[in-house]
């Protein structure tokens, strides 16, 4: 309950900041980031991006979704986090034998829960007990286990876990008492331990919070990419069908407006990504959540820089994809072709994140640029590769941008100006920019 | 100096239409240029080509005898034909901002946009969006984007296309005045009585290439003459038709219209409606800019 007034006042402060600088703004919409106007130092090219800049902070579909992943990624930091905690399993127990609360207490222990024994009179006041929720389970002697409603097998809470250990625990001292076991032979039996498996590759770094966070970055990637990536597809779109790009090109170049866009606009999304991060690691702080301890920093620095490398060679596709459309539903017929690698790589990545276990498959997709943001984040969170391979990932994905953006250029300059229509790539005179 | 652009022998085809061939004509600084021809000319394809938003085959456009690149274009303002800025931009920061892309600092960019907004009469709209504006206010936005630098070339495709007499009158007031400060001013229109009236000299062009150019005065005035001749008691020019080379381009309401080449002597034309009766009417007229116009582009 803590955890959950801490969040909530968290997000209320955030939305109420939202709230105030937006009314702030309103009544002088020359100056809400006045900063940004001198931009100027970085050229033509800075101008453009520090517009680009300020309409999308300024915007509303900004604000919503900003707000909407802070209450995501807090979520996602304090939900694990409750569900680790340490809690208390109320037993009631119908004629229990003189040992059943040590080895309840110790089982418990094990679980991170402590226990409390309730002593019940009979089975009927016991049964009473549980449907009212005064206890959590019932014992019947060492013979029976009651829960309130049937565990599912895909519960993996601590509280599931106690009740499945004590089912295995009081089964086996059945099959020991069946056996005719003395205690000593008892003992010797409970305290078996399963032998250690090693393997001929050794796992370097592997945490559970290492793959969480993998997990977390991948899903961030994918929904961060996802919106800012459509809105610079939708920005040139947009510049198209209001000809204010003819007014633009008049004065500066194709490849510098083109650079201004993706620039300011993937200035946006990092901003965004790296103030969840901070977010995360605030309430991680606020928490106590381990959701980010561990190998986990260096998930999210692997995270940002994917975000980073993913954003800057789709951005120029995307961007030249939009000079090729003047309205909506061109756009539409553009977008499928566009995402079917940055969703495939997304979902592989993601089963490999869910089953534990990378396949081959998100090792190869890891070197190949377009699929490489999500398989290298999955990859460094389970710790399956070493600094140099993610190198040689980066450089990788660093020519093919290069080389994407030239060619992205060029289809630019040929498309941005052609008006009546969608364009095909093939109907283009396709030149290097002058 | 004066300043010149200079446009010379441009060609450009789009497909197997010829949009520019050989086009060349001269746009001197003082006066207003009015850039003429029927639709599908090449006037768009030209003002575009002199900011490179469209490649050439040939030809070359010099401003003051260099070639026109980037740097060059910087002093230069353009108002497209089919209009283009931000329509969810706020008017005042919009135009700071083309401003600043032209090279103005942000106090110099700031300064101009209040500047213009004041002269175009649409300062109590410098916070509004350019979507909410009207027809006759985006038009003046657009041109205050044109002038905001302070151009030393001022291009403008269709700008008085759609405005009211009062836009007209601003905008075309804003022309001349920017003419008569030195600078090189290009427009294109259809609306030939304000041509006449706000022009200097015009360019007429049609498929792609120069057909006519000069001063208004020079058009009105060259080629054949324009004579109104009225005889009382005679309604017709039959009288007209036996003299050699002169044509009746209208008669009507008793007064007779006619064409005269230079070679024939109007002393000859008078003595000929005397010989039908008194002449109460004997006039020479200019040439209107739409007959030049009509004539340069016939098929």
């Amino acid at each position: 309950m803590k955890l959950l007034i801490i969040a909530g006042a968290f997000i209320l402060i955030t939305v109420l900041r939202l709230i105030i600088s937006r009314s702030r703004n309103a009544g002088r919409p020359r100056n809400p980031l006045s900063a940004l106007g001198n931009l100027k130092l970085f050229g033509d090219i800075g101008l453009i991006a520090g517009r680009e800049i300020r309409e999308r902070f300024r915007s509303r579909m900004f604000r919503l979704i900003s707000a909407l992943l802070v209450v995501l990624v807090c979520a996602a930091v304090i939900l694990p986090g409750t569900q680790s905690q340490s809690t208390s399993e109320r037993v009631g127990v119908v004629a229990g034998s003189p040992t059943l609360a040590t080895e309840l207490q110790a089982v418990a222990r094990h679980l991170h829960l402590t226990v409390t024994i309730h002593s019940e009179a009979d089975m009927a006041q016991a049964r009473e007990d549980l449907a009212s929720g005064k206890i959590d389970l019932v014992l019947e002697g060492t013979s029976r286990i009651i829960v309130r409603s049937a565990l599912s097998a895909t519960d993996t809470s601590p509280a599931a876990a106690f009740v499945r250990d004590i089912a295995t625990l009081l089964g086996e001292q059945h099959a020991y008492a069946a056996a005719h076991l003395t205690p000593d032979q008892m003992h010797a039996l409970a305290q078996a331990t399963p032998l250690p498996i090693t393997s001929l590759t050794t796992k370097k770094g592997i945490t559970t919070t290492g793959e969480a966070t993998a997990l977390i970055g991948v899903v961030l990637i994918f929904i961060v990419l996802g919106q800012y990536l459509s809105w610079t597809l939708m920005g040139v779109m947009e510049e198209k069908s209001s000809r204010v790009v003819e007014v633009l090109l008049a004065t500066v170049r194709p490849l510098q407006l083109l650079a201004g866009k993706v620039i300011g606009i993937g200035f946006v999304a990092l901003t965004q990504a790296l103030s969840l991060v901070v977010v995360a690691l605030a309430v991680s702080a606020l928490t106590g959540s381990k959701v980010l301890s561990g190998s986990a920093p260096v998930v999210i620095l692997v995270t940002l820089l994917w975000l980073i490398l993913g954003y800057a060679f789709y951005s120029w596709v995307y961007a030249a994809a939009g000079s090729l459309a003047e309205r909506q539903d061109q756009v539409q017929s553009l977008v499928l072709p566009l995402s079917a690698p940055l969703i495939f790589g997304y979902i592989v990545s993601l089963v490999g994140v869910s089953t534990g276990s990378p396949s081959l498959l998100v090792t190869i997709l890891a070197y190949i640029p377009p699929t490489a943001p999500f398989a290298m984040t999955t990859l460094v969170g389970f710790g399956e590769v070493t600094w140099w391979q993610v190198l040689i990932s980066v450089i990788l994905s660093l020519i093919s941008t290069v080389l994407v953006a030239i060619l992205a250029a060029r289809i630019y300059r040929a498309a941005v100006l052609r008006t009546g229509g969608r364009v095909r790539l093939r109907s283009l005179r396709i030149r290097a920019p002058h | 100096m004066d300043h010149l652009l200079e446009i010379s022998n441009l060609t450009r085809r789009f497909g197997a239409v010829k949009a520019l061939d050989g086009l060349s004509f001269r746009i001197p600084a003082g006066q207003v240029v009015g850039f003429l021809g029927p639709n599908g000319a090449g006037k768009t394809t030209t003002m575009r080509a002199i900011f490179g938003l469209t490649d050439l085959e040939g030809g070359s456009i010099l401003w003051d005898g260099v070639p026109v690149g980037p740097a060059q274009r910087r002093t230069f303002g353009y108002m497209p034909e089919e209009r283009g800025l931000y329509p969810s931009m706020h008017v005042a920061e919009q135009l700071t901002y083309l401003a600043r892309l032209h090279g103005l600092s942000a106090s110099d960019a700031a300064a101009a946009t209040s500047l213009w907004l004041e002269h175009l009469d649409i300062a109590d709209r410098a916070d509004s969006k350019v979507e909410s504006l009207s027809h006759g206010n985006q038009q003046r936005v657009q041109l205050a984007a044109a002038l905001v630098h302070n151009p030393d070339v001022l291009i403008l495709d269709e700008p008085l296309a759609g405005l009211d007499p009062a836009g007209i009158d601003i905008i075309g007031n804003v022309l001349v005045e920017q003419a008569h400060s030195g600078r090189c001013v290009l427009f294109s229109s259809h609306q030939l009585d304000l041509v006449e009236d706000l022009c200097e000299s015009v360019a007429i062009i049609d498929h792609g290439h120069l057909v006519a150019s000069g001063t208004v005065d020079e058009l009105a005035t060259q080629g054949s003459r324009r004579m109104a001749v009225r005889i009382e008691g005679v309604r017709d020019g039959e009288w007209a038709r036996t003299l050699p080379g002169v044509s009746i381009s209208q008669v009507s309401g008793g007064e007779v219209r006619l064409s005269v080449p230079e070679n024939v002597d109007s002393d000859a034309v008078l003595d000929a409606a005397r010989s039908r009766g008194r002449v109460v009417k004997f006039d020479f007229e200019r040439r209107k800019l739409s007959e030049v116009f009509r004539e340069a582009v016939q098929p």
